[in-house]
């Protein structure tokens, strides 16, 4: 079914019909509007959107069609063989003249006050298509808004976005988006005829996760965000491309920025449909103002008397020769250490890893900050499951879509939409397999929520059941089914929650697929045990023969975790990396490769005496808070470049103020391996620099140039990038030894710390417009699981786990429906990973209320 | 008497007519219940089928019958059914329309105050011939007393086994829905009818997709006016032929019109189609002539949506093509009378109110066109007119007709449209003289 309404939006099919005398041959299914714009002929339009589903509400985009005595919307008009269209004759012309009167009766005009003021359709169109004089004699409809100190009849019905109503021009774009697109009902349409309003839904407010993009998509002044309006005129502002630097799909942007003052006024996006289709999250749309934030780093800090002060970089580059150089001198490189964002470019982590390797000869770096306990070793499952190709394009080809540990719209919000793209538009199946309720399950065909911690067992259930019901090969099932079968079916189904009936109908989805998407994500990554359900889905992989018709992999989560893989910014690079830069340097530290949880065990061992971290922050972000500040604080000397003063740098004997990505020009990797540039937008705020330019200073300071020129430091990247980095799956099946669930009845509940839907990272915390939606920490629980200890929505919850407590407010999910606990890591005002254990599978808490 | 809305009708006519069926037991008290209803030989056509009948032998039976449906725009039943695509794996769904909201049309609400049980035989039996096992019956909000009666018809039925699972152990299940409306006009359209039940706004949807290849939940579906689907089970028993020897040859069968305004004797009539105009209006079994004697002025044929007719073109047969010859429609059936003293502008202005206010908002010309053609209209009527009034509402006009996603535009300025043309100087009086031509001294 799926494969035929992709055949016929996907081509194969054609048609050839004639527009404005013109030949033109068409994919079966195109309409009149799209069949026109492939020979450069624009039909005006308010209504239609390349994204969305037809609606012919506004009438402009009328064309004449022979044999047909009405004028036609080209939106909703498929183009069929031998049809004759004109675009341009005059009862067109005329039927769009009063489609443009039809409009501006009831519109204010009040284009001098309208912030959407030079880059309005109904602007545009008017001039274009419109009468230069009106008809209409009468008062036009207004609405007008209690508060009267509201000269412009605005309406704020979310968090960032304010409504004029009497600018509508009722396109119904921001609704359709917001249903089609998002799978969100926060706004809507309400009344009738001319009365007709959108507004939020009734007692609600427009707040879902891509609300921005009803703004951007607006063809009029009747959305506009506090992020934009009144600040600046668009005429005023130049335009730069950039890429998102929030998640890992490198969703593509463009900054709008002003010279003079030095500032970006906003991000919109730069549709790419091979990645984002045109959304933005709102984290990428909102998350650039931490550009302009005033509580930016401005200069070097260096620690004096136990204060930080401030200094220059030349004397803040003087106490890291050295301290630096001390620690090198007395113990050696080796007791240097380093930890970097994977968020950055390219150069820079390059860099990083190059002055780490060639000039303090130490091999103790890491850009996975927020993993716990990753074991030293090189070709892990879970090292291999991270490598795999992934193309975001191939999801909505898909026919079967499977997604598992993730929770799409707090971790890969394009992934989330391109799915949703996918059910909605090319009837593809999704089933969501994760250890709670996530929102993708409301366009799954079945959501299955599992026991947490038993995500192995999950896929070898779903093994075990294809195995039964004769639906793999039978020589591949002989070999596989000793090595999982320790527990049979029915245990499984005791242990991990699931009945027989889930495992089978995943088995029978996966093997009917003619193409599959399967999506493994941050539950597995973050997993202790991230190995050993990476070998279970490489047996899965094997059995299913899941590549040979289509994708699995583990989804690289930030903008550049990419990069940081292929560039081997980890203690354990691939061997094939390691290989090569043995061949560029000619050299490479003979050292015990130390990453991240070994770093800070050794620093507790004092046998890492310096370290250097790098836009990351491993106080807020590592998952064991208590482990993380026991570690830091040992080093004798840190040093921290960020944006901004975190728990980290707080630490720090010698803080850098870091550029951000919208300071220089960058490359970033994205999840399916695309290189990007993200252009320079405006100058380095205030004594930022890049983090490439800090790694080569400190080089400097050991008199050694790390790289000839720019030239030469991207010829070295080049070479690695060129490799295959994409890592073989084992040969054979692999054992899959079984645990005992351990009891935590003391601490009953399942924890999850993740992103706010609204946030990601440590940094996004200084956005102005971010912090509207979400501003600090919550436990998101059931209703059920509210419920039993006894808290309403907003009421404070004790959250204890054996190694911290903290006090939060519930939040009742809408989603959630098992026992579980989900709380943000992104506000620095709450410690949440001090709940956490670095070697736990699962961490757990005890939940109670806090009485006044 | 015991009926929630009397209502005039010419049972009585029909009791001794062999062909006329809708309205047999109209007058019948009990008629309403099962029982009375299984007296009458209900439910019989629902066996037949289910027993003896495969889904194309009744589609192909209802074209044969030559019924058109009866909600407005009068396309083939049999045919409409066909289009439900066969090899479709979508479940289907069955929409009785009985949103009756078109002002002077009032038939639907009688046939389902006092015969229920047939509107729910051929439901089902339109169900059964598309495949459809979910039916609904979207009921027009304000008609407290049909909602009462289908919802016990259908509880009846249920507990009697003519609907729910293996129905005359046939092993056909069809479950049945009646689903109340809000008070809206578009949500007898039948896409705006569609959304209402999706739980949306019940605003018009383009066509392609029609509905019967995707409508409710983008699923196949078929909407039926009540008296369209009441005449089936009558189609079934007594058999296509039987049912095209009535009416006219491309209109057969029989047809409620609603009879209101300034006549005598206003009601719910059964004739078949073909039926003389002049004869319903004037004969004493019929309307009985124009009210308080006076001269007929006009007359809307087929419900507000349809253009006016000038009294020389009333001896005309109602069926399809002759209103349409004689420049209207048949529409609903909602047929309107006016005398000699009622002003065209004041007529015209009230439809106008209505529409603009019914207007469901989704498409341009006719969202923001209706509530313009208001105000000057409303503006003539006012004394306020200007000379070049009428031209901008012809002109308005002629933006919105053909232009808009559903027939609500049209049906909004056609009235105007045929007033403007044969009562044009009436028009020019009103704004020259800033006052009526004609002596107005009653009101609605
Ligand atoms: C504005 C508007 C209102 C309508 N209202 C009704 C209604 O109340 N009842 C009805 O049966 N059809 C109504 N219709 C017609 C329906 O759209 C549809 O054509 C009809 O229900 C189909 O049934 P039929 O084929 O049995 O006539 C309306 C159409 C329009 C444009
Ligand atoms: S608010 Fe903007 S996007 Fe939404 S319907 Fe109105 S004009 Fe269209
Ligand atoms: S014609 Fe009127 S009622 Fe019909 S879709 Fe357009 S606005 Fe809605
Ligand atoms: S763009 Fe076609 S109707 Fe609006």
């Amino acid at each position: 079914m799926a494969e035929a309404v992709k055949e016929k939006i996907l081509a194969v099919a054609t048609i050839t019909c004639t527009i404005d005398g013109q030949q033109i041959t068409v994919p079966k299914g195109t309409s009149v509007f799209y069949a026109a714009r492939q020979i450069g002929i624009v039909i005006p339009a308010f209504c239609n959107h390349d994204k969305l589903k037809p609606v012919g509400a506004c009438r402009m985009c009328y064309v004449e069609i022979e044999k047909m005595p009405k004028l036609q919307v080209s939106c909703a008009t498929t183009a069929t063989d031998g049809m004759v269209v004109s675009t341009n004759s005059q009862q067109v012309r005329e039927g769009r003249k009063a489609v443009i009167e039809f409009t501006l009766i009831n519109h204010p005009l009040d284009c001098p006050t309208c912030d959407k003021g030079g880059e309005c359709d109904l602007q545009d169109l008017t001039f274009s298509h419109g009468y230069d004089d009106s008809r209409f004699g009468f008062n036009k409809m207004r609405f007008i808004e209690e508060e009267k100190r509201d000269t412009f009849d605005d309406l704020k019905i979310g968090p960032e976005i304010v409504l004029n109503r009497n600018r509508c021009i009722l396109c119904y774009k921001c609704v359709r988006a917001n249903k089609e697109a998002f799978g969100e009902y926060d706004i809507g349409a309400f009344e009738r005829g001319d009365l007709t309003e959108i507004n939020a839904t009734p007692g609600g407010e427009v707040s879902n996760p891509f609300s921005g993009n009803l703004v951007e998509i607006c063809p009029v002044g009747a959305l506009t965000n506090s992020d934009w309006r009144y600040k600046i005129r668009v005429w005023l502002t130049k335009t730069v491309p950039s890429i998102c630097n929030f998640s890992g799909s490198g969703t593509n942007i463009t900054f709008y920025k002003e010279d003079h003052k030095n500032f970006v006024y906003r991000v919109t996006a730069r549709c790419n449909d091979a990645i984002d289709d045109g959304w933005l999250s709102d984290i990428t749309r909102y998350g650039y103002q931490i550009v302009n934030s005033e509580s930016r780093l401005k200069t070097p800090l260096i620690k004096k008397g136990g204060k930080q002060v401030k200094a220059s970089w030349d004397q803040a580059l003087a106490v890291i020769k050295k301290h630096m150089g001390e620690i090198k001198d007395q113990s050696g490189g080796v007791c240097i250490g380093g930890l970097i964002s994977p968020s950055l470019d390219n150069a820079s982590l390059y860099s990083f890893s190059k002055l780490f390797r060639t000039i303090f000869k130490s091999n103790n770096i890491d850009f996975r900050g927020d993993y716990r306990y990753l074991p030293s070793v090189t070709d892990s499952p879970f090292t291999i499951a991270a490598s795999q190709p992934f193309s975001i394009a191939d999801i909505e080809k898909s026919d079967v879509i499977i997604t598992f540990g993730t929770d799409l719209i707090r971790e890969h919000h394009n992934e989330y939409l391109k799915i949703r793209r996918a059910v909605n538009f090319f009837e593809a199946t999704a089933y969501s397999v994760n250890p709670y309720a996530v929102k993708t399950a409301d366009i799954a065909k079945s959501e299955m929520v599992y026991s947490p911690g038993t995500d192995e067992l999950v896929i070898n259930g779903i093994c075990l059941a294809a195995i039964e019901k004769k639906l793999v090969d039978s020589s591949a099932a002989a070999k596989l089914k000793p090595k999982i079968s320790k527990l049979s079916l029915s245990e499984l189904t005791k242990q991990t929650g699931l009945g027989k009936e889930q495992f089978k109908e995943l088995a029978e989805a996966i093997s009917s697929a003619k193409k599959i998407t399967f999506i493994v994500g941050e539950i597995v990554a973050r997993s202790l045990e991230r190995d050993k359900i990476c070998a279970a889905l490489s047996n899965l992989n094997k059995l299913f023969g899941v590549q040979d018709k289509g994708q699995l992999a583990v989804l690289s989560r930030y903008a550049n975790s990419k990069g940081a893989q292929k560039l081997g910014l980890s203690a354990t690079p691939y061997e094939i990396v390691k290989a090569e830069l043995k061949k560029i340097w000619g050299e490479y530290p003979d050292c015990q490769p130390r990453n991240t949880d070994s770093m800070i065990n050794l620093m507790k061992k004092e046998e890492i005496k310096g370290f250097i971290t790098v836009g990351t922050n491993p106080m807020r972000l590592y998952p064991d808070r208590g482990f993380a500040s026991e570690g830091l604080e040992h080093v004798d000397f840190l040093v921290a470049c960020d944006m901004f003063e975190t728990e980290t740098t707080e630490l720090a004997d010698v803080v850098l103020p870091l550029c951000s990505w919208a300071e220089y020009d960058g490359d970033y990797i994205n999840l399916e391996g695309k290189v990007q540039t993200g252009k320079q937008a405006i100058k380095p705020k205030y004594e930022a620099k890049a983090a490439f330019e800090i790694m080569e200073l400190i080089a400097s300071q050991s008199g050694v140039k790390l790289f000839e020129n720019e030239q030469s430091r991207n010829e070295e990247i080049e070479q690695l990038l060129s490799l295959n980095s994409v890592l073989p799956w084992p040969d054979d099946f692999l054992e899959i030894d079984y645990d005992k669930k351990s009891s935590r009845d003391d601490y009953p509940v399942p924890l999850f710390i993740c992103d706010d839907p609204h946030h990601s990272g440590h940094l996004t915390e200084k956005s102005p417009s971010l912090l509207n939606f979400s501003d600090s920490a919550y436990v998101e629980l059931s209703k059920g699981m509210a419920a039993k200890i006894g808290v309403a929505d907003g009421e404070p919850v004790r959250v204890e786990s054996p190694v911290g407590k903290i006090v939060v407010p519930a939040k009742i999910s809408r989603v959630l429906n098992s026992d579980v606990a989900i709380i943000p890591r992104n506000f620095s005002s709450t410690q949440t990973t001090s709940l956490l254990m670095r070697k736990k599978r699962v961490d757990s808490v005890k939940l109670t209320r806090v009485e006044e | 008497m015991t009926f929630y809305s009397p209502v005039v009708t010419n049972a009585k006519e029909i009791a001794g007519h062999e062909k006329l069926h809708l309205f047999e037991y109209v007058e019948d008290e009990k008629q309403y219940q099962l029982k009375r209803y299984l007296e009458h030989g209900g439910y019989a056509a629902w066996k037949t089928v289910l027993g003896k009948m495969k889904p194309e032998e009744v589609i192909e039976e209802v074209k044969k019958s030559g019924l058109r449906g009866r909600g407005g725009a009068g396309f083939p039943t049999g045919m409409k059914w066909s289009f439900v695509p066969k090899d479709s794996p979508k479940v289907r769904y069955l929409l009785c329309n009985a949103d009756e909201s078109e002002p002077g049309t009032c038939k639907d609400r009688v046939l389902m105050e006092r015969d229920p049980h047939v509107v729910i035989e051929g439901m089902a039996i339109g169900a059964y011939a598309i495949g459809c096992h979910l039916m609904f019956c979207y009921i027009r909000g304000e008609f407290h007393h049909s909602i009462e009666r289908i919802e016990k018809a259908m509880e009846e039925a249920y507990s009697k086994g003519h609907l729910g699972k293996n129905i005359y152990g046939s092993g056909y299940d069809l479950e049945m829905i009646v689903h109340t409306g809000a008070g809206a006009y578009m949500c007898g359209e039948e896409t705006g009818l569609i959304n209402s039940i999706e739980g949306e706004k019940g605003m018009a949807r383009i066509r392609p997709p029609f509905p019967a290849i995707e409508g409710l939940w983008e699923c196949p579906t078929i909407v039926n006016n009540v008296e369209s689907l009441a005449a089936v089970p009558h189609i079934i028993n007594r058999g296509a032929d039987w049912y095209r020897s009535m009416g006219t040859e491309k209109s057969a069968g029989t047809k409620l019109f609603s009879l209101s305004g300034h006549i005598n004797r206003p009601g719910n009539y059964e004739v078949e189609l073909g039926f003389s105009l002049q004869k319903l209006i004037y004969d004493a079994n019929y309307g009985n002539g124009i009210s308080d004697g006076k001269k007929l002025k006009a007359v809307i044929p087929g419900g507000v949506s349809t253009p006016f007719l000038t009294p020389d073109k009333v001896d005309v047969p109602l069926d399809y093509e002759s209103l349409t010859e004689a420049g209207s429609m048949l529409g609903s059936g909602g047929v309107i009378v006016l005398h000699e003293d009622t002003c065209i502008v004041w007529t015209i202005l009230k439809l106008i109110k209505f529409f603009r206010h019914e207007s469901c908002g989704k498409c341009t010309p006719c969202r923001e066109g209706t509530g313009w053609l208001e105000q000057i209209i409303q503006k003539i009527e006012d004394g306020r007119g200007g000379p070049d009034d009428l031209e901008k509402l012809d002109s308005i006009c002629g933006n919105i007709l053909g232009r808009t996603i559903c027939p609500l535009g049209d049906a909004a300025v056609m009235p105007i449209q045929s007033t403007l043309k044969h009562w044009r100087d009436e028009w020019q009086y009103h704004i020259e003289h800033k006052k009526c031509l004609v002596n107005q001294n009653f009101g609605f």
